[in-house]
């Protein structure tokens, strides 16, 4: 029994990460020469982390110039016996780094969260989570994993959710009857890329409003109820396709992106054929975000309420995007190579969307009653 | 005598599926098959009475409309097929 609560305990902290306990607030002296490369890198590094961490405040101290900052770092050189006085140094607590390589960052970042939790009980459980060793894998870092395991799982039951495939497929089946291999491979991945790049604009424009007033415990529990919301409509839709397969797209709407694909595969001019397919896959992804219930938007205002730096948000926002468009990506590389247009069952889309339901009333219900379990940091 | 009317759409993922498995029947069985397009037949489709759901298969026996298939049912038209005993 206690092995299967552990194992319950390490899911839940997989998908929501970590903190337990209201983070401290933490200081960091950062010694540096204004003159050393090595300082100059973990100085970046260091801008991240204070981003990252709310609760961090980074002291600098120059030591090249100011004599009195050289004297200071002394000081403190002799205080915690470190044996050799050296820039960059890095002192959280009683604890430091001297030197700077990539590797550091994560004993720094580490120092960071040992010193932002009081309760060295709870400490300890914390440091058990927060790098848990996986066989063959090896070593993983929970809160990082939490969201990269949502990425990929909101991204891959937003990608079943067929609203945009019919598109494709008609656009697939004009293009295989093409004899120009290269202007197929090309008019298919323009439609491919763009349609990824609108969501992410959509995607990264919505973390940025969400990032602007993340402050507000309001906001919270709007993003609970959006999922909510969202886990009703993933459910009504589950419950609702009962009768698998195709629901007939309304006529009008059906033949005029028909005749759009079909004058843009027929177009003489590449460059006219990739700009109707540009401007085709610009608005059926705007048209049919409505169609996803709220996953992209319910995923972007996890990034955007969480301290994530603005390189790991772009790279989460991308493994999402990969996910969502897994599906199309196999289909499309398919019907290229074999010139055969497949489908993937409809029925996948019907669990796509039952496994939506449930994923999204579990956020909700995590944020609105027990929002301390989820690592957003909300103030 | 058995003819079957399959009504299917270029861009339903369903009705790909579904054409797969109606010509794998096909190789063991000589059924005499109408194949329709939604949208570039529709025309003819148009005096099925399809409702919003594709593919849709429609058995006639003695031209008679026996049973149909609505969507992807891969098991409900191979158990018509058996029950017809094509």
């Amino acid at each position: 029994m206690r092995r299967i609560i552990k194992y319950l305990f390490i899911f839940v902290f997989f998908f929501f990460g970590i903190s337990l306990v209201n983070a401290k607030e933490v200081t960091m002296e950062f010694f540096y020469g204004y003159t050393c490369p090595h300082c100059a890198k973990e100085e970046i590094f260091l801008e991240e982390l204070e981003k990252k961490y709310g609760n961090l405040t980074i002291i600098k101290y120059e030591t090249y110039k100011s004599e009195e900052n050289n004297k200071l770092l002394k000081q403190r050189v002799e205080e915690l016996k470190i044996e050799k006085t050296g820039v960059p140094l890095t002192i959280v607590e009683d604890k430091y780094v001297l030197g700077y390589t990539e590797s550091f960052n994560e004993k720094i970042e580490q120092m960071v969260i040992d010193a932002s939790i009081e309760d060295r009980k709870i400490k300890e459980e914390v440091g058990d989570f927060l790098t848990y060793n996986l066989p063959l894998i090896g070593k993983i870092n929970v809160k990082e994993t939490s969201l990269f395991l949502i990425s990929i799982v909101l991204g891959l039951v937003d990608g079943f959710n067929p609203c945009a495939m019919w598109v494709l497929l008609f656009l697939l089946s004009m293009l295989v009857g093409m004899k120009d291999k290269k202007r197929m491979w090309l008019i298919g991945l323009t439609f491919l890329i763009t349609s990824a790049l609108v969501y992410m604009l959509m995607m990264l424009s919505w973390i940025e409003i969400v990032s602007s007033i993340k402050t507000s415990v309001i906001l919270r529990n709007i993003i609970a109820i959006i999922a909510l919301v969202g886990a009703v409509l993933n459910f009504r839709g589950y419950l609702k396709s009962n009768k698998s397969g195709c629901n007939v797209i309304d006529d009008k709407k059906r033949t005029k992106i028909f005749t759009r694909i079909k004058n843009f595969t027929t177009e003489k001019s590449l460059i006219l054929a990739l700009l109707g397919v540009i401007l085709l896959a610009v608005s059926i992804n705007i048209i049919e975000l409505a169609c996803s219930a709220g996953i992209p938007i319910m995923f972007s205002s996890i990034l955007g309420i969480n301290n994530v730096t603005s390189a790991m948000i772009i790279l989460y926002t991308i493994v999402y995007i990969f996910f969502f468009l897994l599906d199309d990506l196999i289909i499309f590389s398919i019907a290229m190579i074999t010139l055969k247009v497949t489908g993937i069952s409809t029925k996948y889309s019907k669990y796509s969307k039952l496994i939506g339901a449930i994923f999204m009333l579990l956020i909700g219900l995590v944020l609105l009653i027990k929002p301390e379990w989820a690592m957003f940091n909300f103030n | 005598m058995i003819k079957v009317v399959k009504i299917t759409a270029v861009w339903c993922s369903g009705c790909l599926i579904m054409n797969k498995v109606w010509n794998d029947i096909l190789k063991e069985k000589n059924i005499d098959t109408i194949s329709l397009d939604y949208d570039f037949d529709a025309d003819s489709v148009i005096k099925y009475n399809v409702g919003k759901i594709l593919p849709v298969f429609i058995f006639f026996k003695d031209n008679k409309e026996y049973k149909r298939v609505i969507g992807e049912e891969k098991n409900e038209l191979k158990s018509i097929v058996k029950e017809l005993d094509l």
